[in-house]
């Protein structure tokens, strides 16, 4: 009976296994150059006490996830065509737009992040971010699929640097334990603000197509479903506890010394030398540096491929330039835009940008997880597998709930003075 | 030519000039007239449905529509699934471009207004997919109907001929009232069917694999990835995967229950024919990436001392895909292989040449046992088209063909991406 139940367990495993990667690369590029800035900023300027949030966020990020990876694989559509099947041309052309302004923030803030990153090596962004650019886009364009998933993978392992560097901070694990279990509040606008910001970075619109679409590109069964549930479940968990050494990282030291300010990620590993030594610092931004590169590849891929999906234009690497011109030309303007903005503007120049980026995203996140909730709920689409009546509450309880922190985020970030103290 | 676009919230009026509403859905029906729109569904200010005939209609043009009856004659409109609704069915949907041999998402639906001595008529003319129906999609009730014209013709259309839509409806009996069939998809080559598959999603592919007759539909599935092909027969129902699967070269219907769960796969095996089915079962005895799982039990064989008479007789008798033949097998009273005789030269020698002499010199084979990198191995060594496979005593097996073998090397050659 037991070698029997062995056998059952190892075939389980080989399918986890098998089915495994959409969900957890979706999570790694999540925690990308802005989202380690904010954690970053969360730990220096709050301590631990902003930990509290990564559990329920999590929670949040599961709930929201795993509908989307249920509807790719059970229509084996993209959200996009969905989106554009449901809500015709019109909604699916705005949302496009919206999507292609958002992650044209999110790649200018890729490559400013390797460009912190790389001066932390004392490398400057004129040689790293030009390099960085054509890197992502040989790998993609000239490398082969096999080869482009194996190095995700070894990027997706690269982000050990945190937590070994958050382990020379030597943090005080009784204090971070607690904080992350035990709510806190701080009534200040400056905390509001994080707390916000610490929300907004990890529920973004562009997850959700590129999840959707992952999951129907790896051709995951129905009945595999249930492993790729905790594919999810499971990315979700190891973004959440990067952030946390992350988070917990910079609060054992930049926090503790009370200079809290910080500008960039890379001055948050600049800061890590003096306090917790060479190695950690080192370690922050080769992390750093690895998660913008990371990003910079998948996020204008899957910008070019959901976008020209949406609106019914030939997509896909293994077309030629002039049988998908538009996704060729939205991938490399994409990139070259993001690279070039990093060079030539100055940090307060980006700011507009990555402001209209965020708009974007604030504006987005309503109606793709309105749309999203009403998509898994049709019965036509889902069958048996749209959303039980108690999953649904929760659902929507959690969408609301982002919703109003991320379009209270966009407000705050334009009228940071008018929040009450 | 007038596009759905325009004709979309146009203002209805009936005989009198009174307001009746705004145009909301063409419907066609299948069942009488596959090109004619049949009624037009107009939605009152009261926001109801009325739906007005094609008779009723004396006049459409991008500005207006008028009836040539009054209000009371319009009839509610009743759903009818045997109606075909551009709106809904056609916009915006993922169809069949049976003349590309591609799947694409409709922007727009192109008309032509005919009118007759009592009442006017829209047929369609095509499906437009093209940069400048997308434009339209997006300007139309924003400026002028005209203006949008003239903007849009700067852009390049293209428009799909009504006779080459292939529309997808994945309700089983919905298809049947809408008259859908696959009859043209059926034509295409089965790898470019596979192409159109593997762009849809799992209803719309089922939606075709169910439409197709069993051979084709085999053809087709043996081009897709075998964990496609394995998702595809779960979801149809196990009679119809059976009746698949048996179309299906044995090596290649083996490697797809192999990919199945046991349940379904013993099922799909029990619905099938037992000849068919035991030699199935037989390739599915053997180890995965061996010379016995890459093989097939489809070949031809024959007693060592048949003639070339007897080789065209056995090949004449040869049920399988006799494209896939390359050489006549010869075995001695113990089913023991002595030797392969290539088909080419059986058809260039006398009819009463004993098979023996104009059989390989050498003899290759290779051990089921033996790993699938040793048979690429002997086929790039020996330039071989097909091999045989045999037990440890010698007896013949099954063939390994060199598809087979090119499809293992491609698989491990790294895919391009999305490949």
């Amino acid at each position: 009976v037991n070698r029997e139940r062995l056998r059952r367990f190892r075939m389980q495993l080989l399918i986890f296994l098998a089915v495994l990667g959409p969900g957890i690369i979706t999570a790694n590029v999540d925690n990308d150059a802005g989202g380690i800035y904010t954690y970053s900023v969360a730990g220096a300027k709050f301590g631990y006490s902003l930990l509290w949030t990564l559990l329920p966020i999590t929670v949040a990020l599961v709930v929201v996830q795993e509908m989307v990876a249920r509807m790719g694989v059970v229509t084996g559509k993209g959200l996009a065509d969905l989106i554009r099947e449901e809500y015709g041309f019109r909604t699916t052309f705005i949302l496009m737009m919206l999507l292609l302004a958002a992650d044209l923030g999110n790649t200018i803030a890729e490559f400013a992040g390797l460009a912190s990153g790389m001066s932390v090596f004392g490398v400057t962004r004129y040689i790293a971010v030009p390099l960085g650019a054509l890197l992502v886009w040989a790998l993609v364009v000239k490398g082969t699929y096999r080869f482009v998933e194996k190095v995700f993978l070894a990027a997706c392992v690269f982000y050990v640097a945190y937590p070994v560097s958050c382990f020379l901070a030597h943090p005080k694990w009784p204090d971070a334990v607690i904080s992350t279990l035990k709510p806190s509040f701080q009534f200040s606008a400056g905390y509001f603000y994080m707390l916000t910001g610490v929300v907004g970075t990890t529920i973004a619109p562009w997850m959700q197509f590129y999840l959707q679409a992952a999951v129907v590109e790896k051709g995951i069964k129905v009945k595999e479903y249930i492993y790729s549930r905790w594919d999810v479940i499971v990315g979700c968990i190891i973004t959440d506890v990067v952030a946390f050494f992350i988070i917990v990282a910079c609060a054992a030291t930049i926090y503790m010394s009370g200079n809290r300010q910080i500008n960039d990620a890379g001055d948050a590993a600049l800061a890590l030398r003096p306090l917790a030594g060479h190695a950690a610092s080192v370690l922050f931004a080769f992390g750093l540096c690895n998660a913008s590169l990371f990003s910079a590849c998948i996020l204008p891929l899957a910008t070019a491929y959901y976008v020209c999906e949406g609106l019914g234009l030939e997509a896909g690497i293994n077309k030629r330039f002039h049988e998908a011109p538009t996704f060729y030309w939205l991938y490399t303007t994409l990139i070259v835009l993001g690279a070039l903005a990093v060079m030539l503007l100055s940090e307060a120049k980006q700011i507009p940008i990555i402001l209209l980026s965020q708009v974007a995203n604030g504006i987005l996140l309503p109606f793709v997880l309105i749309f999203m909730l009403r998509l898994v709920n049709r019965d036509d689409l889902m069958g048996k597998y749209k959303n039980s009546r108690l999953f649904n509450n929760i659902a929507w309880v959690t969408c609301v709930v982002m919703i109003a922190l991320t379009l209270l985020l966009v407000v705050s970030t334009f009228f940071p003075n008018k929040l009450p103290s | 030519m007038i596009y759905f676009t325009e004709l979309e919230h146009l203002p209805i009026y009936g005989v009198k000039g009174e307001y009746l509403g705004r145009l909301e859905d063409l419907c066609v029906d299948p069942s009488q007239n596959a090109l004619r729109v049949a009624s037009y569904l107009v939605k009152t200010p009261k926001k109801t449905i009325i739906c007005i005939t094609h008779e009723q209609m004396q006049s459409l043009s991008v500005r207006a529509g008028q009836t040539r009856v009054p209000r009371e004659e319009v009839r509610c409109y009743a759903p009818d699934e045997g109606l075909l609704k551009v709106k809904k069915d056609i916009l915006d949907q993922q169809i069949i471009d049976v003349n590309n041999r591609k799947v694409v998402r409709v922007n727009d639906v192109d008309f032509d207004i005919q009118p007759t001595d009592q009442h006017t008529e829209l047929r369609i003319i095509g499906v437009n997919v093209g940069l400048a129906a997308a434009l339209r999609r997006l300007l139309q009730g924003l400026m002028a109907k005209h203006t949008v014209r003239m903007i849009t013709s700067l852009f390049p259309t293209k428009i799909i001929p009504w006779e080459f839509v292939n529309l997808i409806e994945p309700d089983p009996q919905r298809r049947i009232k809408l008259r859908l069939s696959y009859d043209r998809v059926a034509e295409l080559h089965p790898a470019d069917i596979a192409d159109i598959l593997e762009e849809l999603g799992r209803d719309e592919q089922k939606a075709v694999i169910e439409g197709l007759d069993e051979e084709t539909a085999a053809q087709a599935l043996s081009e897709i990835p075998t964990r496609m092909q394995a998702d595809l027969l779960e979801s149809i129902s196990a009679q119809k995967a059976a009746d698949i699967v048996e179309e299906m070269p044995p090596d290649e219907a083996a490697d797809v229950l192999h990919e199945l769960s046991p349940e379904t796969s013993a099922e799909v095996l029990a619905d099938m024919e037992k000849d068919e089915a035991n030699e199935v079962r037989e390739l599915l005895g053997f180890e995965e990436n061996t010379a016995g799982a890459l093989m097939t039990t489809e070949y031809v064989v024959v007693h060592e001392s048949a003639t070339v008479e007897g080789a065209i007789t056995a090949l004449k008798s040869f049920e399988g895909a006799i494209e896939s033949i390359h050489a006549i097998h010869l075995v001695d009273n113990t089913a023991v292989l002595t030797a392969a005789v290539p088909v080419g030269r059986i058809l260039l020698s006398e009819a009463s040449m004993p098979l023996k002499e104009i059989g390989s010199d050498s003899l290759i084979s290779v051990p089921s046992h033996s790993d699938a990198n040793s048979v690429v191995d002997l086929f790039h060594k020996y330039n071989l088209i097909s091999l045989p496979v045999v037990d440890d005593s010698g007896h013949l097996l099954g063939v390994v063909t060199a598809d087979d073998v090119l499809e293992l090397v491609i698989n491990k050659k790294q895919f391009r991406r999305r490949g």
